[in-house]
């Protein structure tokens, strides 16, 4: 044995020694942990919060849209929705995989239900790699009985909910989708400067009509969540931050009654017809023919329907009476004869129609073979007369005639809130050119002026146009066409003398009065003017016919409503302007001034 | 009986039992938060392990650990070998190790039969033994003793265990006196190796390296894939976000989060939200969850204190050991505990690089806390019965 000294000595050293490294170790560990405990704490608390956080970006309720009576073009409906938190079914052994999970647990769902989910395996795996922490809709607008029957035995479903969603839904249906438009869905877009969001609702949002147009009034403020999240991504908890505004309510011009009556005119023709108020150029009708149920494309404009309306050969996603151009035929006259006017034309002179007039071994032809005789303006408006307004429009000559276009607004937009607004085109020497193959025919010449004299040729004009032509004609000022009740009117008095517009109302009134138009004003509780018009489109086999008529009317001392209305109402491949469009227009016009008594004994 | 009151080491023994019960209260807090019965009623079955412990603390103080050694030293160490060779053939594969035999671990029992069986060996080395274990000889043979299990442990794959067990071997070697000026150079090599692997590491994923580049440097590296990323993630925590870095990115959050007071026993968050793996969360993050409840004064601070009093108090019984072999053993036991709650600790906080190693008396892990508690029952037996600073030193 070693003496007890010695033992004790190294004992002693390798206490000493071990003692000094465990207390540099032990030191280190407590200094690093006072940096990260005590110096880093703010930092990362802070980092644990914005880790642990999604922002959630909510959507308020979609505006309404009412007719100017109030009854709702567009509103909202509660939609059921079964949705299910991911976090119930999140694999918590190994081998698990919550998606399978997830997806057998629906399964099981789907058989209580009684209706396939509206998932699919992909579209859930999207759902879990995109938006965990978010419910994940299962099921849509569920019936009271399959709700019923998931609700009986929903305690074998943990993490399924049923939530009310707001869902928009169109009460007049076709007749109203060009102008109310439809509504798409989407993802609510950061504010401008505004940290991005982790996820957003889908919100819904305007593709179409005034969905479009008043998307942002109507879509209200997005509101904000915050949804607790673990480090997988799992939801735990949420809180609303920012309640979410509703949209603002849109009070339109439109008469739902009349638009209602004008899309059930058109029955299964193609064609377009707009109706405004003369005065301040409120639009009480606004229809375009055909049309689909925007109640289709609720929740979501699925790509089968979307593609069968694109096929459809009346093109019913086309809006015509804002987008639609077309010539206007003989409901331009009004306008050729006020530019001869202008250019000195007296009402009163006569001219005799042969029944045709020759330019240059071009022959145009009037509606009358064998031709009217002796016409002073107000005969040749009556019977539509193309030799008189070639003459007249000759007379006028090119740059007059646009004039007087400038001053009814054609050849541009109207500027009405809306989004298809066309500005048709009113032509000219370079329009012609531009739109001629061959040099040797570009060069305007007087063919091209007689034929937009009668309102043919290159002239292109839209429904919504002629409505305010034949407004700004019947009242003597032209008003911007409105659909929101609360924009101001813009109204401007035409540059044009009151004695022309009397002559050319004149001729209009016996267009009604026994012209071409007479069928216009049959049974009608107003006084009707207007114009007729048929419009030669294409040539030979193609050779088809848009037939037009455009009135001004007031009300009488018996009529129903007692303001004045302007329509321009055009049907595609039709018969005549008088015998296919007027008809059409005096129903119309029934059904806005005449009693409903009155109208019940209306022989049909 | 009265030597037994008088020479046991109270100090080591208060320091063992509060670290029980911090380790219960540890567990009940995260097991509670994790969810399920199961791990909410982990805290009692560690309680009846540390129990089962105390027995076993207590007996082996209570045996002449001179005697147990001479009976137990060279047999258990040859079980011990046979037992990580049949946990490689038969284990099972848990959390990318094949690490568990049946109900335990062998690489957690091997640490302290190998510390027995060098206290054993060389024990003598220092006064009394043969002359060539002082030698290199005698390096040669206990590097063996040493490496053959830690290659074995190294195959499971469990760096942690290797990492802990060189430390107490060199440290018992040192204090043994075996070829003292080598081994001084050799741990020195050793150390300037570590030093040229963390150095070519850091060279290779340093940003803006060619992949070429970064290539030829690891080919070099005798380190696997998985390990690189762990170096990379130690040496480079912000680089290595979603991968490595995760983990050290969180346990540094959740016990930063904690702050100077905590935020109180049961309401952290980190286990409730998952921001730390909830697989580790009860094993070697237990101490994030301490730290996060507790803070760094009610929390962190004292367990260290009570780790360091531990490890000197062990130290102290070596220094007083009347023997070699019972101040080797007292060496090894608190160098082993004190390399565990330095690794354990330093990986949450990015000191030691990320390794599964248990935080003595708090992680969940009945192997490890039985064996703890053995060893240091073991170093009670060397207080009571070998200690030289005692009132009756003769024997």
């Amino acid at each position: 044995m070693k003496p007890k000294a010695d033992v004790s000595f190294a004992g002693a050293v390798s206490f000493w020694l071990l003692s000094a490294f465990f207390a540099v170790g032990f030191t280190t560990l407590a200094v690093r942990l006072k940096e990260i405990q005590v110096d880093g704490a703010a930092n990362f608390r802070k980092e644990m919060q914005t880790q642990s956080f999604r922002r959630v970006k909510t959507a308020g309720v979609r505006g309404r849209i009412f007719d100017r009576n109030g009854a709702p073009l567009a509103d909202n409906r509660l939609s059921l929705n079964i949705v299910v938190n991911p976090e119930a079914y999140r694999a918590r052994k190994r081998g698990e995989k919550t998606e399978d999970l997830l997806m057998s647990a629906i399964a099981a769902a789907a058989k209580v239900v009684g209706r396939a989910p509206a998932v699919t395996e992909k579209s859930v795996g999207r759902h879990l790699r995109v938006e965990l922490a978010r419910p994940l809709t299962v099921w849509r607008d569920v019936t009271d009985a399959e709700l019923a029957r998931f609700s009986e035995r929903n305690r074998e479903f943990p993490g399924f909910d049923c939530v009310a969603e707001e869902e928009r839904v169109y009460p007049e249906g076709a007749s109203s989708v060009h102008l109310v438009g439809r509504v798409g869905r989407e993802f609510i877009p950061d504010a401008p400067g505004e940290a991005r969001a982790n996820y957003s609702e889908k919100d819904l949002c305007g593709r179409e009509g005034l969905e479009y147009q008043y998307d942002d009034y109507l879509r209200g403020m997005p509101g904000e969540d915050r949804v607790l999240v673990d480090a997988r991504g799992y939801a735990t908890s949420r809180e609303t931050l920012i309640e979410p505004r509703d949209g603002f309510d849109l009070a339109l011009t439109i008469d739902a009654g009349l638009q209602r009556e004008a899309a059930r005119l058109f029955g299964g023709l193609k064609g377009a017809c707009v109706a405004l108020d003369p005065r301040d150029g409120s639009v009480r009708a606004l229809v375009s023919a055909p049309a689909y149920d925007p109640n289709e494309c609720v929740p979501v404009f699925r790509r089968e329907v979307y593609e069968r309306l694109l096929k459809e050969p009346g093109k019913p996603l086309l809006n015509r009476a804002t987008a639609g151009t077309y010539a206007p035929g003989s409901i331009f006259k009004p306008i050729t004869a006020l530019a001869a006017l202008a250019s000195g034309l007296n009402p009163a002179d006569t001219y005799e129609c042969i029944g045709w007039y020759e330019l240059g071994g071009m022959k145009i032809r009037c509606s009358r073979t064998w031709g009217h005789g002796g016409e002073n303006l107000a005969h040749a408006l009556r019977d539509s007369c193309n030799p008189y307004f070639c003459h007249a429009g000759i007379m006028a000559g090119t740059n007059m005639i646009s004039s007087v276009c400038r001053e009814f607004g054609l050849g541009r937009r109207t500027g009405i809130d809306f989004p298809t607004d066309a500005a048709g085109l009113i032509p000219d020497a370079a329009a012609k050119a531009k739109r001629t193959a061959d040099p040797a025919a570009a060069g305007w010449r007087l063919g091209d002026l007689a034929q937009m004299s009668i309102g043919q040729g290159l002239l292109l004009t839209t429904p919504i146009q002629m409505a305010r032509m034949v407004a700004a004609l019947g009242s003597g000022s032209l008003a911007t066409p409105r659909l929101n009740s609360s924009i101001p009117a813009s109204v401007r008095p035409l540059k044009i003398s009151p004695r022309s517009l009397a002559a050319v109302r004149e001729g209009m009134r016996q267009v009604v009065d026994g012209g071409t138009g007479r069928l216009a004003g049959e049974g009608v509780d107003a006084n009707v003017i207007g114009k007729t018009g048929t419009a030669q489109v294409g040539l030979g086999p193609t050779k088809r016919k848009n037939v037009w008529f455009v009135a001004y009317a007031t009300p009488t001392a018996t009529s129903r409503t007692r303001e004045p209305l302007a329509v321009a109402l055009v049907v595609e491949n039709g018969d005549s302007g008088g015998g296919t469009a007027a008809p059409m227009v005096a129903e119309l016009l029934k059904a806005f001034y005449n009693s409903p008594s009155a109208e019940g004994n209306e022989p049909t | 009986m009265k030597n037994f009151l008088m020479r046991f080491d109270w100090l080591g023994f208060a320091a063992v039992v509060a670290l029980v019960a911090i380790g219960a209260a540890a567990l009940a807090s995260a097991g509670a938060a994790r969810g399920g019965a199961v791990m909410a009623a982990k805290w009692k079955s560690t309680l009846w392990t540390a129990a089962f412990g105390f027995v076993l603390y207590f007996a082996l103080a209570a045996a002449d650990y001179r005697r147990l050694l001479d009976w137990a030293a060279t047999p258990a160490y040859a079980l011990a070998i046979v037992l990580l060779v049949a946990v490689l053939a038969f284990g099972t594969v848990q959390f990318g190790g094949r690490r568990w035999l049946w109900f335990f671990q062998p690489s957690e029992v091997s640490k302290l039969c190998v510390i027995a069986f060098l206290a054993h060996h060389f024990g003598d080395a220092d006064g009394g033994g043969p002359e060539w274990k002082t030698r290199f000889g005698g390096f040669l043979a206990a590097s063996a003793a040493v490496l053959a299990p830690c290659a074995l442990i190294l195959l499971e794959p469990d760096l942690g265990t290797a990492l802990v067990l060189v430390p107490a071997a060199l440290v018992m070697l040192l204090a043994a006196g075996v070829w003292r000026k080598g081994l001084v150079a050799a741990t020195a090599v050793a150390l300037v190796c570590a030093a040229a692997v963390l150095g070519a590491v850091h060279e290779a994923e340093r940003p803006g390296v060619s992949p070429e580049r970064r290539a030829a440097i690891l080919r070099c590296v005798p380190l696997k894939e998985h390990q690189i990323s762990r170096v990379r993630t130690f040496l480079f925590p912000e680089t290595d976000r979603m991968d490595s870095g995760y983990n050290l990115r969180q346990s540094m959050m959740t016990i930063g989060s904690g702050g100077l007071n905590g935020k109180g026993y049961g309401r952290g968050e980190s286990i409730r939200r998952q921001l730390l793996p909830p697989m580790g969360i009860m094993n070697d993050f237990i101490f994030c969850v301490w730290a996060e409840e507790m803070g760094y004064i009610r929390g962190s601070l004292p367990l260290l204190a009570l780790f360091a009093l531990l490890c000197v108090a062990t130290a102290r019984t070596a220094a007083r050991a009347g023997d070699g072999r019972g101040r080797l053993l007292a060496l090894g036991v608190a160098t082993l505990l004190f390399a565990h709650v330095y690794v354990n600790i330093g990986m949450s906080i990015g000191l030691t690089p990320i390794t599964g190693l248990p935080l003595p008396f708090l992680s969940l892990g009945r192997t490890f806390l039985v064996t703890a508690m053995c060893g240091l029952g073991m170093v009670q037996s060397v207080a009571i019965h070998g200690t030289t600073n005692g009132r009756d030193t003769e024997e």
